[in-house]
């Protein structure tokens, strides 16, 4: 067995090194079949472009101003008890024209903004783009839009008030301008009025065209209040008084004649008041039309109307049909990238039908460019056999023949007398493009994709080889691993199993606790009561762990542990935070406890002082409705009440950095920076202070919960127990649990498959300047909080079993006395040496088990998912949970998987080895912290 | 939040007059005072239950699983209609027909098939003996007629005698262990705060399936529940039945989250499904083909 081992010692090295390099490999490949790039058509559309149609009908207005009401869901506007009074009664009269407008998923402000500017319809990727907002490739600046497209007709400048997003999309374009940021969604008020004490000032100014407006005050309430906040109508009623300020000086300014207002909602939100997903509400946003000039439209439309449970009042149109709306009424070529139809309601604008079959022509003509541009000229010429087409080129096809018959109906009759048979037909062929480009928003490479998941699949199968050719574990070891492969495999082709995930890991881990505690009894190396007390423990706190935060998309409202009893009692929730950071106190004491005591009690409190410190500032601005009296004393004791919230993260990252410098420090120096665990242990406390950092503060509590769990199954053997549960445990055993622990924990954070619940809270922590990679690691550290937090635990564990001298292989073991007995011994000096080198060599193996376990689960995971999407692709949730799971999927593997449990943890165990060599940690008392 | 287990345990132990653990397959379970098996002299291996011989009980133990697989399915749609009323309407049903097979074809415990269970099923005897007796005349009938010898008839009489008694002592302990079945599902993710009236009838449907045979021929000899507790004891329809429910009931949870919305899919009629699935496929498995075989 050892010979083959050392054999094949580095061939395995070189097998599980290939492994993990084809696992982002295959997730790149298949991301850049599912999510191609699209090609966009460059420059600014022109009137001149197209002639054949003749003059451009007049415009009907000459400014604009459009106002973005953030997460404005349809029945605010539209539905009985709605505050916006005045813009009903302006529906009544017909001066307001109001729509639902469909936001497709994902339905988060940056795809969307860019879709009501550019009229197309943003790829899923730009989900991720929203997330790093700096990131250039996402910006507009380079793109036909009706910004563009207003700045280019040169009447007049163009400013912005709201949402820096805009600017962030739409650099160097406008002339005047005043961004808010929205780090916390507890700002109700101020980032709302930044933007409207500009508004009176603009209104008195005619030297602009078009005025932008963005107000987040809505929105925050939403995420805070859900859609029935009570704050939720006053917020309502501000809004409505804005509209009646601007709409006042439409009528009253001169200047403001001929303005247009536009008010729409970027997307809506569910019950809960999040968004993000696909439900009615988070896709139903408002769309009103305002101006005097409306009434020749018609004479006005009910208001308010009752509530509707699919959110769709009056007519729905896409909301990337503003764009070529906008185009015809304030007269602008339609942007070049536009999928959208021009809404059939404004036509009567222009009496003459010529126009009206100008303007849809004009529009066609626009779209069926980029399905030139797509498929090339001769789909429209060539008659090609249909049998040999794919699916999606059969549908370009038809768009072809309609083409044809409409040019062939114009051709006809190039009068006005066509116009009742031509009109409907262009309409119809536009609402068809519009249907088949956007639902192949994305042209799948299926070349690609096969390619992506071939790479998945040898990588998932090397890794196989891998584990077999180094674990050594009985056969019945590997059953529960490849249970939660084959069943994660299976379940990802279930769109209900991806939205409820958490239940498998939930499920899984509680049956892995009763099976290992079941076993325990029949082995018996613990006394029955111990086995029984230890196994019920760690079932009752998998119990609420489980019941913290509800997550998921059916039950994501239901009350949980959070709801009922930690926002209802802040009293409990800060004395939870309390004990958590005063047990990362007493660890970091006990850690540093080669240091003059007083240095260690010293460095250790001032530490998580800060850090206490400002999870209370933070939470006060978050969340200020959790801080009450003992917290927000505690705050106001502290002699840096006025610290501004930035500076005390920097305080707290700062301190993390030292210690954890000189933590290593003494590792590398080969000496002892606590006496009683290893350097490596007290890294593991000061990641569990970045975790509390990074984490909810209603999150904290379960760190506490974590840490309880933890000690049952690797406290040091004592009088009544004289075996761990953990020693019970195969190696394959033991990195299976540790993944199961990793994927409940995420989930127990509230995580889930859905966009909607990444927590951005703590994505800006000590941020001044945004910069993509430090808010990148924030959000991950921030989401995935308690999976590093076992991965680290593991480590600890794996370690700690290696490092007992010649104990007995637990898992092989049939008595439980020898390993006792060796501990008491003093051995020889030779010896000593000949098992710290022995033991250094388990440690190196130990560790490439544990790796090759995880990338087993790794590829097999990404390869599963993989399958999934690709049969998939045209099922109906493919963009709104295919395609989730499937970047939270890359997530999982590059994050936690490589850069976490491979990249960090082969961090770690080099530091382990290079203070086993000089420490000794071999005596095995070690880790009584935690 | 639940009670501790151990201290709750402990409770039930006192309660059933015994030192020896709480008879249940699930973690929790009281404190027991038999030192680690190393110690003590060798004991014989717990041998598997085997049935009686009898052409009644042949007939019984394969008639009676399909009677109430029929039973559950006939009754399917009213459990999903309204599972409370249904459980509590089938749970005496259910116990009735455990009832009849205990006596048609297991052997009481302590007679053959288990081992030191008579001194506390002796014990507890006098406390029930005056209901038992009704119960026992009732269940013993159809016994009785199918015996035909006059001999073998009084020997079954006594054997009855003493089978009623079991049978209803069994039951007893059955429905002290309820609550701790309970506790165990709830730790298992079953609703805490909501639908208490649905997950305690679950718990008493899988103590009568599960439990109540294994009572019944396994008396309350520690040495026997702690390899039934390890699953280390030998599969027999006694045993068979309580694996094939443990992990039916856990395999019932898998169809919840698919978003089918049917009614079916609330708790807990797939958690029962799968029990009653479960512990039939088990106890007809682990009487036939896999008698014997161990873990
Ligand atoms: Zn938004
Ligand atoms: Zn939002």
């Amino acid at each position: 067995m050892t010979s083959r081992r050392g054999c094949n010692g580095f061939l395995s090295s070189v097998l599980l090194l290939v492994a993990n390099l084809l696992i982002p490999a295959a997730i790149l490949v298949f991301a850049t079949g599912f999510f191609p790039y699209k090609p966009l058509l460059p420059g600014l559309a022109t009137f001149d472009a197209v002639t054949e149609y003749g003059e451009p009908p007049e415009a009907k207005f000459d400014k604009i101003v459009f106002m973005v009401i953030d997460a404005l869901r349809s029945d605010f506007v539209y539905a009985k008890g709605s505050g916006f009074q005045f813009t009903q009664s302006l529906i009544r009269n017909g001066a307001a024209l109001p729509f639902t407008a469909h936001a497709t998923s994902p339905t988060v402000t940056m795809p969307r903004l860019k879709a009501i500017t550019t009229g197309s319809i943003p790829s899923f990727l730009d989900v991720v783009l929203n997330l790093d907002e700096g990131d250039e490739s996402s910006s507009l600046a380079s793109q036909d839009t009706w910004l563009a497209q207003m700045k280019a007709k040169n009447t007049g400048k163009l400013v912005m008030y709201g949402d820096d997003t805009w600017l962030k999309l739409f650099p160097d374009t406008f002339d005047r301008a005043d961004g808010t940021s929205s780090f916390f969604v507890s700002d109700f008020t101020e980032v709302d009025n930044n933007v409207t004490r500009h508004i009176a000032g603009e209104l008195k100014r005619d030297d602009w065209n078009t005025m932008v407006l963005h107000y987040l005050g809505l929105d925050h309430i939403g995420h805070k209040g859900g859609p029935r906040s009570p704050r939720m109508v006053v917020k309502q009623r501000e809004m409505d008084g804005i509209i009646r300020q601007i709409y006042t000086a439409m009528e009253s300014e001169d200047h403001l004649q001929s303005t247009l207002l536009v008010f729409c909602g970027d997307h809506g939100m569910n019950d809960a008041g999040n968004h993000g997903a696909s439900s009615a509400g988070e896709t139903s946003p408002a769309l009103v039309f305002l101006s005097p000039k409306l009434r020749a439209l018609s004479s006005g439309l009910p208001s308010p109307l009752p509530e509707r449970e699919d959110f769709q009042y009056y007519s729905t149109v896409e909301q990337s049909d503003l764009a070529p709306t906008l185009a015809a009424l304030l007269g602008f070529p339609v942007p070049k990238n536009n999928l959208g139809a021009l809404i059939p309601e404004f036509l009567p604008f222009w009496p003459d039908p010529r126009d009206q079959v100008q303007l849809l022509m004009r529009n066609a003509r626009q779209i069926l460019d980029i399905v030139v541009a797509a498929f090339g000229r001769e789909i429209l010429e060539s008659e090609s056999d249909r049998d040999t087409l794919t699916e999606s080129r059969a549908a370009y096809q038809d768009l072809a023949h309609g083409w044809k018959n409409v040019t062939g109906l114009l051709g006809q009759v190039s009068n006005g007398e066509a116009a009742p048979v031509l009109i409907p037909a262009v309409a119809k062929w536009l609402r068809n493009a519009q249907d088949v480009l956007s639902s192949m928003a994305s042209n799948y490479d299926m070349s690609r994709l096969l390619l992506g998941q071939a790479i998945a699949v040898v990588a998932f199968l090397t890794a196989v080889k891998t584990l077999a050719m180094l674990a050594d574990d009985k056969r019945l070891a590997f059953v529960p691993l490849s249970g939660v492969i084959a069943a994660y495999g299976i379940m990802m082709f279930a769109s209900s199993y991806v939205e409820e995930e958490q239940h498998f890991w939930y499920w899984a881990t509680t049956a892995w606790f009763a099976y290992t505690g079941i076993r325990g009894l029949k082995r018996g190396h613990q006394s029955p009561r111990a086995q029984v007390v230890s196994t019920a423990l760690l079932l009752l706190v998998m119990r609420i762990v489980r019941s913290w935060n509800q997550t998921g998309q059916k039950f994501a409202g239901e009350p949980d542990i959070v709801k009922m009893y930690l926002h209802t009692n802040p009293a409990l929730l800060w004395c939870l935070i309390a004990a958590a950071y005063i047990w990362v106190h007493m660890n970091l004491v006990f850690g540093l406890n080669s240091l003059p005591i007083w240095l260690s009690f010293a460095a250790a409190t001032a530490l998580v002082l800060a850090a206490f410190t400002f999870k209370v500032a933070f939470t006060l601005e978050d969340a200020p409705e959790l801080v009450t009296g003992f917290a927000r004393g505690m705050l106001e004791m502290n002699f840096s009440k006025h610290a501004p919230l930035i500076t005390r993260a920097h305080t707290v990252f700062i301190g993390l950095g030292i210690l954890a410098a000189v933590v290593l420090a003494f590792i590398l120096l080969r000496r002892s920076v606590s006496w009683s665990q290893s350097g490596v242990a007290t890294l593991f406390t000061l990641y569990t202070l970045l975790a509390l950092t990074q984490s909810r503060p209603t999150n904290i509590p379960l760190f506490l919960l974590y840490s309880i769990q933890y000690r049952l199954l690797a406290s040091p053997p004592t009088e009544h127990s004289r075996r761990r549960p953990m020693d019970d445990l195969s190696p394959v055993e033991l990195s299976t649990l540790i993944l199961l622990l990793q994927h409940a924990a995420f989930f127990a954070q509230g995580g889930s498959n859905s966009v909607a619940s990444v927590d951005l809270s703590s994505a800006y922590n000590g941020v001044a300047s945004f910069n993509v990679a430090v808010v990148g690691v924030l959000t991950f550290v921030g989401n995935w909080a308690g999976s590093i937090w076992w991965s680290w635990a593991g480590w600890l564990m794996m370690m700690e079993r290696c490092s007992s001298p010649r104990a007995p292989r637990p898992y092989e073991a049939t008595d439980a006395a020898p390993a006792r007995e060796t501990l008491g011994r003093m051995p020889r000096e030779e010896e000593k040496e000949e098992e710290e080198e022995e033991a250094r060599k388990r440690q190196a193996s130990a560790w490439k088990r544990h790796v090759a376990v995880l990338t087993v689960f790794a590829a097999g995971g990404v390869a599963a998912v993989m399958a999934a999407c690709t049969v998939l692709r045209t099922h109906l949730f493919i963009w709104t949970v295919f395609s989730p799971k499937y970047l939270y999927c890359a997530a999982w593997s590059l994050g936690q998987h490589l850069v976490v449990n491979v990249g960090v943890g082969g961090l770690v165990y080099w530091l382990r080895a290079r203070e086993h060599a000089e420490n000794g940690w071999i005596t095995g008392c070690a880790g009584k912290g935690f | 939040m639940p009670s501790t287990p151990a201290k709750g345990a402990a409770a039930t132990a006192a309660l059933s007059k015994s030192n020896k653990p709480t008879p249940s397959p699930q973690p929790a379970q009281p404190p027991s005072l038999s030192p680690p098996p190393s110690d003590e002299k060798p004991q014989p291996p717990l041998r598997p239950v085997q049935t009686k011989p009898t052409q009644l009980a042949r007939t019984a133990r394969h008639a009676l699983p399909a009677l109430q697989a029929a039973l559950f399915l006939a009754r399917f749609r009213a459990l999903v209609a309204d599972p409370v009323a249904e459980m509590s309407m089938t749970l005496p049903v259910t116990a009735a027909l455990q009832v009849t097979y205990a006596l048609a074809c297991l052997p009481v415990a302590g007679s053959s098939g288990g081992k030191g269970g008579d001194e506390a099923a002796a014990a507890g005897a006098g406390a029930g003996k005056k209901t038992a007796t009704a119960t026992a005349t009732a269940t013993a009938m159809p016994a009785r007629l199918g015996s035909g010898k006059r001999k073998a008839a009084a020997a079954a009489d006594g054997g009855m005698r003493k089978g009623a008694t079991t049978a209803v002592l069994s039951l007893l302990l059955s429905a002290l262990v309820t609550p701790f079945l309970y506790i165990t599902m709830i730790l298992f993710g079953a609703p805490f705060l909501t639908h208490g009236s649905h997950t305690l009838l679950c718990a008493a449907h899988m103590a009568v399936l599960a439990l109540f045979p294994l009572f019944f021929v396994r008396g309350v000899d520690g040495r026997a529940w702690a390899a039934l507790g390890g699953f280390a004891a030998p599969l027999d329809d006694t045993f068979g039945g309580l694996v094939g429910a443990v992990v039916g009931a856990w395999l019932g949870a898998v169809p919840i989250p698919l978003d089918w919305d049917r009614d079916w899919q609330r708790w807990p009629v797939t958690i029962l499904a799968g029990l009653y699935a479960g512990y039939l496929l088990g106890r007809v498995v682990g009487g036939t083909v896999a008698w014997g075989k161990k873990f």
